[in-house]
Parts: structure tokens; sequence; C-alpha cells
């Protein structure tokens, strides 16, 4: 009832004149010109560059744009709810089983079986979540970790599901069958998680998981069932990382049980972390630097090359590496900027879209509120 | 009808009995000042209230009906509003972004809408910008809508909790100490304000509050807490003079000169009003 008053009241008449307490900004021509170049640019980087490459390159970006949807399923639990989860990998791997076994055991299309993948994802996260949920921040992280290591020594080793050591073929999609098409559908479903994302934040679910986040007292006196919503972006978050296992399957063509380790949960909270919680820009760029940094070892040697003048030291495998070059990072944004590469290209960011280039616009505010609830 | 009611609540803390048999009752279009000592239970009863605690004892009515075991947010949608003594609200958000925020059950989109992009949202979050914007020009905050809040001074943070409440479309407000941090002058406005509120969206109002010049101003009705349980109720100079009120804030022996003296400034407080 007060509302509805309030916008009739002598308020409405002037609400519109206030429109932004800065004085707006509109670049000039030159400088539209000079954004349009780099949208170009990173068009370029993104669409035309990987033409052309070979097979074993081009399933190397397929997998850094799918580690993007991961880290974007991340970002969900961790950046907005501020709850963590350790167990990640289950949840990926579950959903690249799912979608192998429709398609080679029940003779289904790759859609459905992505689309299972999904649904399966969201169903784990719900049962899982809908009863440890009434926990939260370290508490919950450990049941999550708990749940990660069952899956792996339970879940994975069903014959019929993961096809034993061997494990299960992962055809890709008809019409899709070469690296490059299947590249380009790996975008376009990075493009709807990040649609999805977006919309959501823009609406009132978002809203009021940022609220619940900072404050849940806060966001229940707003009207908001804080626990109802935590689930559900413990759904939302298990649905995209289904999304990203079931991807992952058809980019390798097969799936092994040994793939979902307790490794892969460190680097996919890591490259998270790294590449910025809440900056859905930062967090693909993050996520994709992990998946590639096995094939960045391999193009440019200098790291190993260093490696061999020492006498006795090991090859640096791409695990490894990620596991020694992960926590460094780690250490270094959370020491140095805290919002991570989000937080570094945010000024970029902004430029591009249309804004005055302020180098001193690092959105600092945001990123010292404390991240996981304990 | 008392719009808000509770009915003999106790609620024990360990050891600490923070209320025993408190029973509190907001009319409808009524302003009720609560005040008492640091440590009274206001805070309690207002947590009681707006079920962040459950009672051990006691009901606690809204409308005539009995909502003790509903949930903080289910108290929300039936149109109680609150804030908090230290400011409730999303401090990494700007003040409009807060104000939408608080929105959460007026927006009429499901949340799979909202995620999809459906078109219909967007027309939608245009016009709870529009409303919150509006709720922020009653409460005078056109000028910071843009700003973080964090960073906004403390009076003006009051006044922005009280816009998000109102945001929410409550029927009753409840204030925890809506005028800490505020001088004399910017109290006297809120006072201004509460009754405007009131005169406009026929609101009622249960508040908490240390200001006695505010209190007596705007308060239909006082109640005065000590150590958990009622001290006395009434009429806000009733009150105020009630000899066990006096005491229970200036201590035992409220024939000491110095206390004397305090009790000579707050009339002269009284009076610039």
């Amino acid at each position: 009832m007060a509302v509805e008053t309030a916008s009739r009241g002598p308020a409405a008449e002037t609400g519109e004149t206030v429109e932004g307490g800065e004085p707006s900004f509109r670049p000039s021509p030159i400088g539209w010109l000079a954004r349009g170049i780099v949208w170009a640019a990173i068009a370029w980087l993104v669409l035309i560059f990987p033409l052309g490459r070979e097979a074993f390159e081009l399933q190397r970006y397929s997998e850094a744009v799918i580690f993007g949807i991961i880290g974007l399923s991340l970002n969900v639990l961790l950046g907005y709810v501020g709850q963590i989860s350790l167990g990640h990998q289950a949840f990926v791997g579950i959903g690249a089983f799912t979608s192998a076994y429709i398609v080679t055991e029940q003779n289904l299309s790759f859609w459905v079986g992505v689309a299972a993948a999904v649904a399966v994802g969201g169903l784990q996260a719900l049962v899982l979540g809908g009863v440890s949920l009434r926990i939260t921040g370290l508490y919950f992280a450990m049941v999550t970790l708990a749940y990660g290591l069952v899956a792996e020594k339970n879940i994975f080793q069903i014959q019929e599901l993961t096809g034993g050591g061997l494990g299960q073929p992962a055809p890709k999609p008809k019409g899709f069958e070469s690296d490059f098409r299947y590249y380009y559908l790996c975008l376009v479903f990075l493009a709807i998680v990040l649609w999805v994302d977006w919309r959501m934040m823009r609406t009132k679910s978002g809203r009021a998981l940022l609220a619940l986040r900072e404050n849940p007292r806060v966001a229940s006196t707003f009207g908001v069932n804080v626990r109802l919503l935590t689930l559900f972006a413990f759904v939302v978050s298990g649905a995209f990382a289904g999304l990203g296992g079931a991807l992952l399957a058809h980019n390798d063509t097969r799936v092994s049980p040994e793939t979902w380790s307790f490794n892969l949960a460190l680097i996919f909270v890591i490259m998270t972390v790294v590449g910025g919680l809440r900056s859905r820009a930062g967090v693909v760029i993050g996520s994709a630097f992990f998946a590639l940094i096995g094939y960045l070892l391999d193009k440019f040697t200098i790291l190993q090359d260093g490696l061999n003048a020492i006498p006795g030291a090991p090859d640096l495998s791409p695990e490894i590496a990620r596991l020694v070059i992960g926590p460094v990072l780690l250490l270094l944004t959370l020491t140095l900027t805290p919002g991570g590469i989000g937080q570094q290209i945010r000024p970029i960011v902004r430029w591009l879209t249309g804004h005055r280039f302020d180098l001193k616009d690092r959105g600092l505010k945001e990123v010292q509120i404390s991240d996981v609830r304990a | 009808m008392s719009v808000l009611e509770t009915q003999s609540v106790s609620i024990r803390f360990g050891g600490v009995f923070a209320n025993t048999d408190v029973s509190i009752k907001v009319g409808e279009w009524e302003i009720v000042g609560v005040i008492g000592p640091n440590g009274a239970g206001k805070t309690t009863a207002f947590n009681i209230v707006t079920g962040f605690y459950k009672p051990d004892r006691g009901r606690v009515l809204y409308k005539g009906r009995d909502i003790t075991n509903l949930a903080v947010h289910e108290r929300t949608a039936l149109g109680m509003g609150r804030t908090f003594q230290n400011v409730g609200l999303v401090k990494g958000s700007t003040v409009r972004e807060n104000l939408v925020s608080a929105q959460y059950l007026e927006a009429d989109y499901s949340t799979l809408a909202g995620m999809l992009g459906s078109p219909r949202t967007f027309v939608s979050e245009a016009e709870l910008r529009k409303r919150g914007d509006a709720v922020a020009e009653v409460m005078g905050l056109g000028e910071f809508l843009d700003r973080q809040v964090a960073g906004l001074p403390y009076g003006v943070l009051k006044r922005v909790e009280i816009a998000t409440v109102l945001a929410t479309d409550p029927d009753v407000l409840l204030l925890d100490e809506p005028s800490s941090g505020m001088g004399p002058e910017e109290a006297h406005d809120l006072g201004d304000t509460l009754l405007e509120l009131r005169r406009e969206f026929g609101l009622s109002i249960a508040m908490i509050e240390h200001h006695v010049p505010l209190v007596v101003r705007v308060c239909d009705y006082v109640y005065c807490l000590n150590f958990g349980q009622l001290l006395a109720e009434g009429l806000p100079e009733e009150v105020r003079n009630h000899p066990q009120v006096v005491t229970a804030y200036l201590g035992e022996d409220a024939e000491d000169p110095a206390l004397q003296k305090v009790e000579e400034k707050l009339e002269t407080l009284l009076d610039t009003d």
C-alpha cells in the first residue's frame, strides 16, 4: 500500500529528474572508434584466431571455454552467496558421465545428454544442499569435500555408468564432429550461461543473493527466504557444472574416472578466485588461463628448460604445474588485489562499455567485504 | 483492533531473563515508543516481534493473527518492516540498488523468467527502479541514489534504511533507534518525517528511541522496559515523569545534585524543541 501511494505522491514528478548522481559521459567519435577496434580485436581472438588450428589445439581452446562455464558455476556459489564447494569435480564429473552414458549406452542424442547432465547437476545440488545447507561456511565446505571424495570412490566406480577403467566413449554431436565447430558450440553455451548469469544478477533473485551474502538478517527483512535462496543458488551452480561436465566429455570424446580427483576441485576454486569473484569477465579469463596452463607450458618451454638446467628436477606435468602456479596466484590475488583479474581489468571493461577510462576505478569497496561466510 | 501485539512474551538466554512477560500493543495509526536503559531488552522484544527469536512463552499477534511461529521473511510478506540498530543495508551496493533489492516481494515476475531475461522483466525492473527513486524522494535522499552505501554518513544511512523498509511496502514499521547518529536538528526533522509517513501511508510505527524530545513529540503511547520487564506505560509525559522510570534512568539517588543537573539539562532540551 505504502509504495503505491508513494509513486503517486508529489515525489513521482520529481523522480525522473534525479537521474544519475555523476555527470553523464559520452565518448567522442574517436573514442567510439578506439573501443570498436578493441572489441574487434577481442572478437578476432575468440572467433577467428582458432580457425585452421590443429585438432589438438582446438580441443584445448574448447576446454578453456568450458572451464569458463565451470568457473561461472562456482562463482554463483562462492561469489554470490559466499559458500564454498570443495566437491565441484563431482558435479562436473557426474555431468560428464551422465551425458556420455546417455549418448553411448542409451543411443540418445547429444542434446538429450546435455539436458540430462544439467538436470542431474541441479538435482544433486538440490539433494545435497537440501540436507546440508542448514550449515554454512567451513562446515558446508567439508560436506561438499566429503561428497566429492565419496563420488570418486563410489559413483565413478559404477561400471555401467563410467565404462570401467577404459572410460565411457562420448562422441561429438552430429553436425559438430569437427573440432572447430565444436569449439563454436562451446562458445554458444558459454554465451548462454553468461546471459543467464547476467539476467539473474540484474533481477530479484540475484540481488537477494548479494544481500544475503553480506547480511542474511537484512535479506530476510526484505522478504527473502534465506535458506531456500541459498539452496537455489547451489542448484544453479550444480546445473552449470553439469553442463560444463557434459561439454568436457564430448570434447575429449572419452571420459575416464580418474580425471575427477580432488586436485581438480582445488583448481576450480582457485581459478574462480584468481579470476575475480562476481566478475564474469574475470572468472572466464581466469578459468580459461588455468585450462590452458598445460598447453602454454608446451608452447613456451622456458619453464621446463629452466627446470632441466637443475640436475634431478622433475618434468613439469600440467597437473603439477597447475597445483604450483595456482596457489602462488591465489596468494598474490588475495594479498594484492582481492578482486582478482576482474578487479585488474575493471578500468578496461568500464572503458569498453562506454565509460571514462579511470585507472583508479577498481570497485574496491565491494571486494573489501569478506567473502566466505562462517 | 491492534495491528501488532505481544502477549506476555518471555525469553531467556542462559541465566539472563532478556524479556519477562512483556505485553506491548501497537494500534492502527499509532506511533508507539519503547524506551529504557541500555540492556533493558528493547531490541530483544523487537527481535521477537520480527521473528528473529522465538519466545519461550507468550504470543505475537499481527492484526489479530497468531504469528509466533512465522519466519522473518513471512512476516515481511504480511507487511512488517524493521530497521536495525547498526544499520541493515547492503553496504557494497548503491542506495538505489538497496531500494530495488528491498522490493524483492514486489517484483511481479518469477525467478526463472528473470534468469532467462523475458522482456517483461525489463519492464518490471524499470518500474521497481522508479518506485525506489520515488521512495528515496519521500525520505529526501534523491541526491544519494547513486552513492555506494559504504561511505555515507551515519545519519543519512539511518534514513536510507527507513527508505528501504518503506520500499518493502509495510503496514507497520519497527524502528530500532532511528535517530542514533543524528544531531538534534536532524532528529527533529526525522520526527516530522515519521509523522508525515503516518499521515500519507497510514503506517503504524513502533520505535526504540533514546532521544527524549523526539519520543515526547511523536509518540502517542510509550512503554518503558528495564531488566527485561515493563516498568511503566502510558502517555509520553506520564512515563517520562514516572518516578520508577526516573530512577531507572538516573539511578536510585535521584536527589543527588549532579543528577538533578542532568535532569535540568533534559528539561532545557525539551523546551528548546
